[in-house]
């Protein structure tokens, strides 16, 4: 077995939780039941990898068996990666595409050999890995070499493709200059006209799912403000200190929130950047900068949870409700980036989104 | 010599999260006069502040010289006067804290756990860091590590940076009796045991205390303020202001760059009077950036912390940790953290 393909296996093993190694090795299945046996899961890792590389030694092991286990780890694990989201598109000239019509039966023979062969005629040096799981979500796992060295099996990029959507999940690599014929190649093998990378980024591969194929609880994005409602409620029993101006307010935050950020649990999120190119507008009475030309500024919110965190700000009493739509349309418009420019016309105070 | 530090307290410096602490020379304080509420130019909550001067030693000195001051991450303390110290005895003091700290090694109070390190100690000074005449010269105190296993000839690493300054401390140094010197602002860079091991010999030998500085959300406005309106030659970085909402459910961080050209546009025609800056001024300066904000994001920044401040001349963070970004700011920057130190102390 070569040196490198145990070192990687080596590693890749260090990297799994001690009490996962012996579900993640069957997953595999490079390993028969009885080899497994022999291992003492309850060492300390270093000698369990080593085990495990003796192992694979016996039964020759090649890199393309040791990238299915790095795979496998990085679909149980995929929040350990910064995902991008793109869209693929077919232009309208496909009539069939247009009345929707259309189920493609999605042949992945043919895709994965035309996906191969693309990428293999750019550049020889690449190892590429495919797998498949439930709800047509296939995993390609690329490490990229050059012209002259081999592909480096630490580099590498992940891609996952829902085959019924056109949507690819792309794990951003280290060597972005490999993108556009990943692009490329991903295109022309799931029959599409191009690709273009949507303005959406995180860690948690589900919550981007959940965003596109919209499968968080939705919420309605228009507030229509509802009339102050007159209520004659007798006071509670005993105590009349309860300042009903202040119940009211936090009922109507409550309320406000539910129905713009829906029911459900959010979608994960990290992060959104916001590129303002709007113009300072300030108190008039304040006599301050008055210019014709954008206040230009980048805000960028982070949070372990941005959506959960973003809605506890008003009733918490740090924001209005609602909040702005520019925070609360993120799952909507499914992007988390945003350059936010003055909208010329009627209501200058709201804002257009390229 | 040795002063009387009360028996029985430990020599651990101030932590971050700023525990109060006894003056272990609370003796000392009694036998001098009480040091009386100075009237800082740049006081804790002024009407007024009157705008840096240009650094007067400017001219003269070398930028070179304080290069390397620049771009380095340091923690702040305040430091109560040195009782006895004297800026011809460097050589002693270097000395004599290499003897300490190879004391607290033998004692098991060693700071890098396997490794074997000769410590060499240097204590220079810094004539070109003081604002006036009567500020004490900067005192630089550096760390160099040697393995212990190669010869003289072995290339040394410096490990570990601290220095004591004084910029336009007048109204501390003005009321302390002649034996005290005054170099109010510590500034420390390197291992945090190295601050502590360093910061117990100060305090054993000159009768001091040191305590971590903290910078309050008010004095990161004044920073963002006044060096916004200052004059950058090349390209300055944005205006950067940091916003932590720590009790929700998920903490979140708020990140606000504004690009320095408009920041500058902003403050040039909120700050009215010249030569001097006033507490509402900054007021306005900060409530235009936060309308602006809540504008666009109905998010009021007024009730969330601010915890960094980061512009072209300099960083600074609420726990005390600043960063120099231009030589020719550095003086006025001191002078502002200097009298930041003052109050800490008085």
């Amino acid at each position: 077995m070569d040196v490198t393909v145990a070192e990687y296996i080596r590693r890749t093993v260090l990297k799994i939780p001690r009490d996962e190694i012996k579900t993640m090795l069957q997953k595999w299945g490079f390993l028969s039941e009885t080899q497994l046996q022999t291992i003492n899961f309850h060492q300390i890792k270093e000698n369990i990898s080593q085990d495990v590389v003796q192992l694979c030694e016996e039964n020759s092991a090649d890199i393309k068996q040791a990238a299915v286990l790095d795979i496998i780890y990085n679909h149980i694990y995929p929040n350990k990666r910064v995902w991008s989201v793109y869209q693929m598109n077919k232009t309208v000239v496909c009539f069939s595409c247009v009345t929707g019509e259309e189920t493609e039966f999605f042949d992945l023979t043919d895709f994965k050999k035309k996906f191969k062969r693309r990428l293999r005629s750019a550049l020889k040096n690449v190892t590429i890995n495919f797998r498949e799981y439930e709800d047509n979500a296939v995993w390609i796992r690329i490490a990229w070499g050059t012209p002259y060295t081999k592909p480096n099996q630490y580099k590498t990029s992940y891609v996952v493709y829902h085959s019924q959507t056109p949507y690819v999940f792309i794990s951003v690599s280290v060597l972005k200059s490999n993108l556009p014929l990943l692009c490329q190649a991903l295109v022309v093998a799931s029959n599409y006209h191009d690709i273009h990378e949507m303005e959406l980024r995180s860690h948690s591969l589900n919550s981007l799912k959940d965003i596109v194929f919209k499968r968080y609880s939705q919420n309605f994005q228009t507030y229509y403000p509802r009339p102050l409602q007159e209520r004659n409620v007798a006071p509670e029993n005993g105590d009349l200190r309860i300042i009903q101006e202040n119940r009211n307010e936090k009922e109507r935050i409550q309320r406000v929130n539910q129905e713009v950020f829906g029911d459900g649990p959010q979608p994960k999120l990290e992060f959104a950047q916001y590129k303002l190119e709007t113009m300072f507008k300030s108190d008039p009475k304040m006599d301050v900068l008055d210019e014709k030309e954008p206040f230009r500024c980048l805000v960028k919110f982070s949070s372990p949870h941005l959506l959960e965190s973003l809605k506890s700000l008003a009733p918490a009493g740090m924001a209005d409700a609602p909040l702005s739509p520019l925070l609360t349309c993120i799952p909507q418009k499914a992007r988390n980036y945003f350059k936010i420019r003055e909208k010329k016309g009627f209501f200058p105070g709201s804002f257009v989104s390229p | 010599a040795r002063r009387g530090a009360a028996p029985g307290l430990a020599p651990a410096m101030e932590s971050a999260d700023g525990a109060v602490r006894t003056l272990p020379s609370i003796g000392r304080l009694s036998r001098g006069p009480t040091f009386g509420r100075a009237h800082g130019r740049f006081g804790l909550s002024p009407s007024g502040r009157l705008l840096p001067p240009a650094p007067r030693s400017q001219e003269n000195a070398d930028p070179q010289r304080t290069a390397f001051l620049l771009r380095k991450q340091w923690t702040l303390y305040s430091v109560t006067p040195l009782y006895r110290f004297s800026d011809a005895r460097l050589r002693d003091y270097a000395r004599l804290l290499s003897a300490f700290i190879a004391a607290e090694k033998q004692k098991g109070l060693a700071v890098e756990v396997g490794v074997e390190l000769d410590i060499k100690v240097s204590v220079s000074s810094l004539p070109d860091l003081k604002g006036s005449d009567q500020d004490q010269a900067a005192i630089l105190v550096q760390l160099s590590s040697r393995s212990a296993a190669s010869s003289k000839n072995s290339e040394e690493k410096l490990i570990w940076s601290g220095w004591f300054c004084c910029v336009s401390g007048d109204d501390l140094s003005e009321n302390v009796p002649e034996d005290f010197t005054c170099l109010p602002l510590f500034l420390a860079n390197g291992g945090e045991s190295y601050t502590s091991i360093v910061g117990s010999w100060f305090q054993k030998t000159f009768d001091c205390c040191f305590r971590r500085l903290a910078i309050s959300p008010l004095n990161l406005s004044w920073m963002a303020a006044m060096w916004t309106g200052c004059k950058v030659d090349k390209t300055a970085s944005a205006m950067e202001l940091v916003f932590s909402v720590p009790c929700l459910p998920q903490p979140l961080n708020i990140s606000y760059a504004i690009h320095p050209e408009d920041a500058k546009a902003l403050w040039d025609t909120v700050q009215k009077t010249p030569g001097e800056i006033t507490q509402e001024e900054v007021d306005v300066f900060m409530d235009c950036l936060y309308s602006h904000f809540h504008r666009h994001f109905k998010i009021h920044l007024s009730a969330t912390k601010l915890v960094k401040v980061s512009t072209a001349i300099a960083s600074a963070h609420c726990d005390g940790i600043i960063k120099f970004l231009q030589s020719q700011y550095l003086t006025g920057v001191l002078m502002l953290l200097t009298e930041l130190a003052i109050s800490q102390i008085q």
